[in-house]
């Protein structure tokens, strides 16, 4: 099947989500970033899930709402996610969406499509402090959080169970370069 | 709750339904409702108090209630492997809660003329229908031992949830000891609910392979367990995809 696949990007309060519609025309619609979003998901007990939560990471829960609120890059408010907008422009671009703060420090995200096809999701920019751990989390996480972006559009496979370390400072961000590139 | 929710949905052609915006607003709703009662970073959710003793179940939400029986019914199954009550700082359901609220999240699409929809809670997803050709859903395991790689891929049908110490270091926490410890590096169950399928995902990781016996009890559930030294063991019934397919 030929897909066309279409990345409404909501930020819940506290939760980030990324929705995806599949089906054509292609449109991308932003969704909005809450007041309460998080840091990243390193030590949250909430996020941590089915991995329980023993906090032997580096600092203290508490310390992942540090510039939640001001790293909103998105648009309109919560819930709003299923409206939609217009064809996006054509063309392959890229865009980087702002720095938003996240557990260990300040990442940006890079997107760049063609058409309205997300061809790739990487990190333009990030400083996590150099903390040993830090650095061993965000080489575990970012290639998830890249891959979680690209599955919506990988063919093969329709998701990836297991791969749950998530940001939303890396969903903020996301959603600022999704919008620069006009996929909203 | 700083976790990441991915909704996909699939449609045959053409746009969905026209009360896909309040689907969506609903599902999103839903997710909202379960990071405030259940978040246990926010000092002020109903849990966070329940958990200082501030508050009594009574006082929270009923949702609270169902949630811990349902908790309380996994621990008994697993013998104890999980439980949200050997917990540090008090009682945890987080480990049935991810799920539980993703399967609410996907409730809201019953019906819509979607050909299927994932609700995928960072790495623990729900399912429902199919893709637009008729096919189910293929989902990766991701690989323990390198997450950028697969470890294998499932046929879905109903939800699948992945435990293990990759995601962020050794986190599980072992009921029986009350230390971090598992005696696996991940494991996978597939089943019906999704609420279930991350509280034995959770139970097999802790106790290992011998804990695939432990789904013998329940109807509908399958497993796989990689093991520390790459050993893999699966139910007879692990939806493993055809190869090539």
């Amino acid at each position: 099947m030929k897909r066309a696949p279409l990345v409404l990007t909501g930020t819940v309060a506290g939760l980030a989500g990324v929705l995806s519609f599949h089906s054509s025309p292609a449109k991308v619609t932003l969704g909005a970033a809450g007041p309460a979003a998080t840091g990243t998901s390193a030590s949250s007990p909430a996020a941590s899930g089915s991995s329980g939560s023993s906090s032997s990471g580096s600092g203290s829960s508490g310390k992942a709402s540090s510039g939640s609120g001001k790293a909103s890059s998105g648009s309109s408010s919560a819930g709003s996610s299923g409206s939609s907008s217009g064809p996006a422009a054509s063309g392959t671009r890229s865009a980087v969406g702002p720095s938003v703060n996240y557990y260990f420090g300040v990442l940006s995200v890079r997107v760049t499509a063609t058409g309205s096809k997300i061809t790739k999701v990487s990190i333009a920019s990030i400083n996590d402090g150099g903390m040993p751990r830090s650095q061993y989390i965000d080489q575990q996480a970012i290639p998830m959080l890249e891959q979680e972006v690209m599955q919506a559009q990988n063919g093969n496979i329709q998701g990836v169970a297991g791969a749950s370390y998530t940001s939303a400072g890396f969903a903020k961000s996301l959603q600022g370069a999704l919008k620069s590139l006009g996929l909203k | 709750m700083g976790t990441v929710v991915t909704i996909d949905v699939y449609t045959a052609g053409g746009a969905p339904g026209a009360d896909f915006d309040a689907r969506m607003a609903a599902a999103v709703a839903r997710l909202h409702e379960a990071d405030a009662v259940f978040s246990t970073w926010d000092p002020a959710s109903p849990v966070s108090r329940l958990r200082r003793g501030e508050i009594d179940l009574a006082g929270c939400p009923p949702e609270v209630a169902r949630v811990l029986d349902a908790c309380a019914a996994a621990r008994d199954r697993t013998d104890g492997w999980f439980d949200p009550w050997a917990m540090p700082g008090g009682v945890d359901p987080t480990g049935y809660v991810k799920g539980w609220a993703a399967q609410r999240a996907l409730a809201e699409f019953a019906a819509s003329g979607a050909s299927g929809v994932l609700v995928n809670a960072a790495g623990d997803i729900a399912s429902a229908g199919l893709l637009p050709s008729g096919e189910p859903f293929r989902i990766g395991i991701a690989d323990p031992f390198a997450p950028q790689r697969l470890a294998a891929i499932v046929r879905l049908t109903g939800t699948i949830a992945t435990s293990g110490t990759y995601e962020r270091g050794p986190h599980l926490i072992d009921p029986r000891t009350g230390e971090p410890g598992t005696r696996a590096a991940s494991a996978t169950v597939t089943g019906p609910d999704l609420g279930l399928a991350d509280a034995l995902a959770t139970a097999l990781a802790v106790a290992g392979e011998t804990g695939l016996d432990l789904l013998g009890r329940f109807d509908g559930y399958q497993g796989l367990v990689i093991g520390h030294d790459r050993s893999r063991a699966w139910t007879e019934h692990f939806p493993f995809a055809p190869r090539g397919g």
